[in-house]
């Protein structure tokens, strides 16, 4: 027999061999519902039905269900980080990969949406009080050195500034760019996710709750527990690169001051149930940024021991999550409203007239999400 | 389901071969039609309707050109309906001018037929056979369905005589599935590895703003989309072809080692030799046989390219695209009296086709002329950072495309016959191709399969 009809054998086998058991392993492995560190649902095995058959839905979800449930898929998916990122430009899966500290690196696709504009205006021009505006720059906003150059065409202190331009001249808008860049040699942001830490959330704090009228607490008054020094976040979950650090989640309390008195969060379908802020059971497993404000709900009341009556709305995305701890000793109500859970009107849940001052608080990336403030006039 | 994807690779490919492999031999052609209807049922119901309806209407037409075949204006209305049914079919999947078509059809805008260029050219091709007597009509519909469905066949074009003697003589044996692995995952990684990357490489270039965009980033963007384009299409017909092995058929290679040629005619030649062949046969040698004149013979010849790049992008750019190629190929002889050294040969083949290929990548035809201003150097910077940083990254792989993409890899395997680099590569082949499968399940493992085609073909 010829070598080459040997080794056509050979080859045959092997193949057939590490296809049939990896088949064997995928279909008969342990199912999990939900992925840890992507931090996803993973998906279902698809129901039969004609019309996702005629559309193709259904020979997609059988793909994305193999994909997920592939035998030992986040060994799988970490070795394509570190191939993808070893052999050639440090961008798996979206993410510029490093080991200091991972970057979106889709920022320049996002946009600033005209129709979020337009909502926030039409809601300035229906409310009776104050009205302020944060946009929060991402990480990859900040550390823009750390990016190459031809992802920046479209970098996120332009988006601030068109954002800003186009908010009605009445809404005070608060900058915390120029604010954050010129911290970055601290730990404000998280190396493995896109967010702010609790430490850039505090000095975003001192410049808004000046504007919004009060004096700001010194950083020393405070105790700080760092929680967990685990915490992988979003960017992590997107290339499951581990040669990044894992970082720290801290939790600020101030001695002495005022406390949380109850925390009611409302679902959409109108169950309200009390919750803890700063609650570690979530430290354990799944979504650790969770810790902060507990599982998303649509609108959460905050009551403390503050005696001056003042009440405050916060529109906010998961960027004021770890900020939140900041103004409980400034206001006796806090109401957040989180429109990226909410799935009926904003008049479902409160009166905005009820609150003489709102602030909205967004990371500028959400503000490519049309339909962010769809159900907010309505 | 494309081939690129964890689903066909660890579900349907080894399943389907298991099926044939246990099917009795007389009912192996059934099993082959179920198994490729079931894989266009995945990719959605609606392309097994579009492929089933395509087969009816090409078999009858068939049988009616053959017929008809003493009456010939009978006969040549039925080749004239066979080819008008699929043209439609051709500009309502592929082009926006026939929308009106789909919504009386009720046809969703994303549903795209994959291969319905390649089934098009299958189709065509068969009738005319037919037509022209050089064969009689498959009557067993089962064989001709095959012929237009069989799964592995979907980027590869063959005639139907071809095709005939394979499905006749389908034997499988190990080897041959063990060579169709190799075959199979060496496409595979043409596609992930070097298509995926040089992609990465041209959306960073093509990123930047066309009017800084400098001289050196602008060659690198075009070298990168030439590459991209070559590995990605040669990477699935090679594919289809793994697969085919594996099921006993020997569909023949598409690409000869274009991208480096010493000459323009080298390059249109080796290019996508099933497509361009396809041409040949049905465009270009019919229209010159009516033509005497060695000029007009040519304009058949430019023309026919052009038709070739409308069949690769249905627009201005694909037209020029292949106008540019035909007429290089034609003026290469009048232009270059002197014998081309072979570094200097490359290089002006290489460039050439750059400039073509501006066209088939750009969005329409002004961002193509802006886009080759900047290659003549129009914004006046030579080299910038970002030459560097995509040099710095990218330079290893895009130097392997390149030697990859030339026939060197396969002239030392096939000259050192005596000095038995032959036998040691067939020795380390079991090795490399379990390798390779392993590094492409982890390059895929994130999305669980790669989009296949740069076009849509």
């Amino acid at each position: 027999m010829k070598i080459s009809e040997i080794s056509g054998r050979i080859t045959a086998i092997l193949v057939l061999a590490v296809i049939s058991a990896m088949l064997i392993l995928t279909v008969y492995g342990e199912k999990e519902d939900f992925s840890v560190s992507e931090n996803r649902e993973l998906a279902s095995f698809p129901v039969f039905s004609v019309s996702a058959l005629v559309d193709g839905s259904y020979g997609k979800q059988l793909e994305s269900y193999i994909t997920d449930h592939f035998y030992r898929r986040e060994k799988w998916v970490s070795a394509q980080a570190r191939i993808e990122s070893s052999v050639c430009e440090k961008i798996v899966n979206g993410v510029y990969v490093n080991d200091e500290m991972l970057l979106d690196a889709e920022i320049s696709s996002r946009q600033v949406r005209q129709k979020n504009i337009d909502s926030i205006n039409t809601f300035f021009r229906n409310y009776n009080g104050t009205l302020y505006f944060t946009a929060v720059p991402t990480s990859s906003g900040v550390y823009t050195e750390m990016l190459p150059e031809y992802l920046l065409t479209n970098p996120e202190k332009k988006q601030i500034n068109f954002l800003y331009e186009g908010l009605s001249d009445d809404i005070r808008k608060i900058d915390t760019y120029n604010i954050l860049r010129m911290l970055n040699n601290n730990y404000i942001y998280y190396r493995n996710d896109s967010r702010i830490t609790s430490y850039g959330a505090y000095y975003i704090y001192r410049t808004v709750i000046q504007k919004l009228g009060f004096q700001s607490l010194s950083y020393n008054k405070y105790t700080i527990r760092h929680v967990t020094s685990d915490f992988r976040g979003n960017l992590y979950s997107r290339c499951l690169y581990d040669k990044t650090k894992s970082d720290i989640l801290d939790v600020y309390s101030y001695p002495g001051g005022a406390e949380v008195t109850s925390c009611t969060a409302y679902k959409n379908n109108g169950i309200t149930y009390r919750k803890t802020l700063n609650d570690e059971k979530f430290l354990s497993g799944g979504d650790m940024y969770r810790m902060y404000i507990g599982e998303e709900e649509p609108f959460i009341r905050i009551k403390t021991s503050v005696n001056n009556n003042k009440k405050l709305l916060l529109i906010k995305d998961s960027y004021a999550d770890c900020f939140i701890q900041f103004l409980i000793q400034h206001y006796s109500e806090i109401a957040v409203i989180s429109p990226e859970d909410m799935a009926k009107p904003l008049s479902n849940f409160i009166n905005p007239d009820n609150y003489e001052q709102t602030l909205f608080l967004f990371g500028i990336n959400s503000m490519d999400n049309e339909n962010l403030f769809d159900l907010l006039n309505s | 389901m494309t081939y690129s994807s964890l689903l066909f690779i660890y579900g349907f490919l080894p399943v389907s071969l298991l099926i044939y492999r246990i099917t009795p031999t007389r009912f192996r052609n059934i099993s082959l039609f179920l198994m490729s209807g079931v894989f266009y049922t995945l990719n959605s119901l609606l392309s097994l309707i579009f492929m089933l309806v395509c087969t009816f209407v090409n078999y009858f037409s068939g049988l009616f050109i053959y017929k008809f075949r003493s009456k010939k204006i009978l006969s040549a209305v039925s080749l004239a309906v066979g080819i008008i049914f699929d043209l439609l079919m051709f500009l309502t999947f592929r082009t926006d001018v026939l929308n009106d078509l789909r919504e009386i059809f009720g046809i969703s805008e994303t549903f795209f037929p994959v291969g319905i260029s390649f089934l098009i050219l299958t189709a065509i091709g068969y009738l005319i056979d037919i037509y022209r007597k050089r064969m009689k009509p498959e009557f067993d519909l089962l064989k001709f369905a095959l012929y237009m469905m069989f799964f592995p066949k979907m980027f590869i074009i063959v005639r139907y005589r071809t095709f005939y003697r394979m499905l006749n003589n389908q034997k499988i044996t190990l080897a041959d599935t063990g060579r169709g692995f190799t075959i199979f995952f060496k496409g595979l990684v043409k596609k992930v590895i070097a298509g995926d990357t040089m992609y990465m490489l041209y959306t960073a270039v093509e990123s930047i703003d066309i009017w800084k965009m400098s001289f050196f980033n602008a060659w690198l963007g075009m070298t990168a989309y030439l590459l991209c384009l070559y590995f990605v299409l040669s990477g699935i017909t090679d594919m289809g072809i793994g697969i085919g092995y594996c099921f006993g058929f020997r569909f023949p290679q598409s690409f000869n080692y274009p991208v480096f040629s010493t000459k323009m005619r080298d390059f249109a030649y080796n290019w996508h030799i099933q497509v361009i062949y396809w041409f040949r046969r049905y465009v270009t040698k019919p229209l010159s046989e009516l033509v005497k004149n060695r000029l007009y013979r040519k304009i058949v010849f430019i023309f026919a390219w052009s038709m070739i790049g409308l069949w690769y992008r249905f627009d201005l750019n694909g037209l020029l695209w292949g106008f540019l190629i035909g007429l290089m190929v034609t003026l290469e002889k009048y232009l270059i009296k002197f014998r081309l050294l072979k570094v200097t040969g490359i290089i002006y083949t290489y460039v050439i086709t750059i400039i073509c290929t501006v066209f088939l990548s750009g969005k329409d035809i002004k961002d193509s002329f802006n886009y080759l201003l900047v290659m003549l150097g129009g914004n006046k910077i030579f080299a910038d950072s970002i030459t560097l940083y995509l040099l710095k990254y990218y330079i290893v792989i895009l130097l392997l495309s390149m030697y990859f993409s030339t026939g060197l890899f396969r002239n030392m395997l096939t000259r050192s016959g005596k000095t038995r680099l032959k036998d040691v590569n067939s020795v380390l082949s079991p090795v490399i191709t379990v390798i390779l499968l392993v590094l492409c399940t982890i390059l895929i493992s994130y999305s669980g399969s790669t989009e296949i085609l740069l076009l849509k073909l």
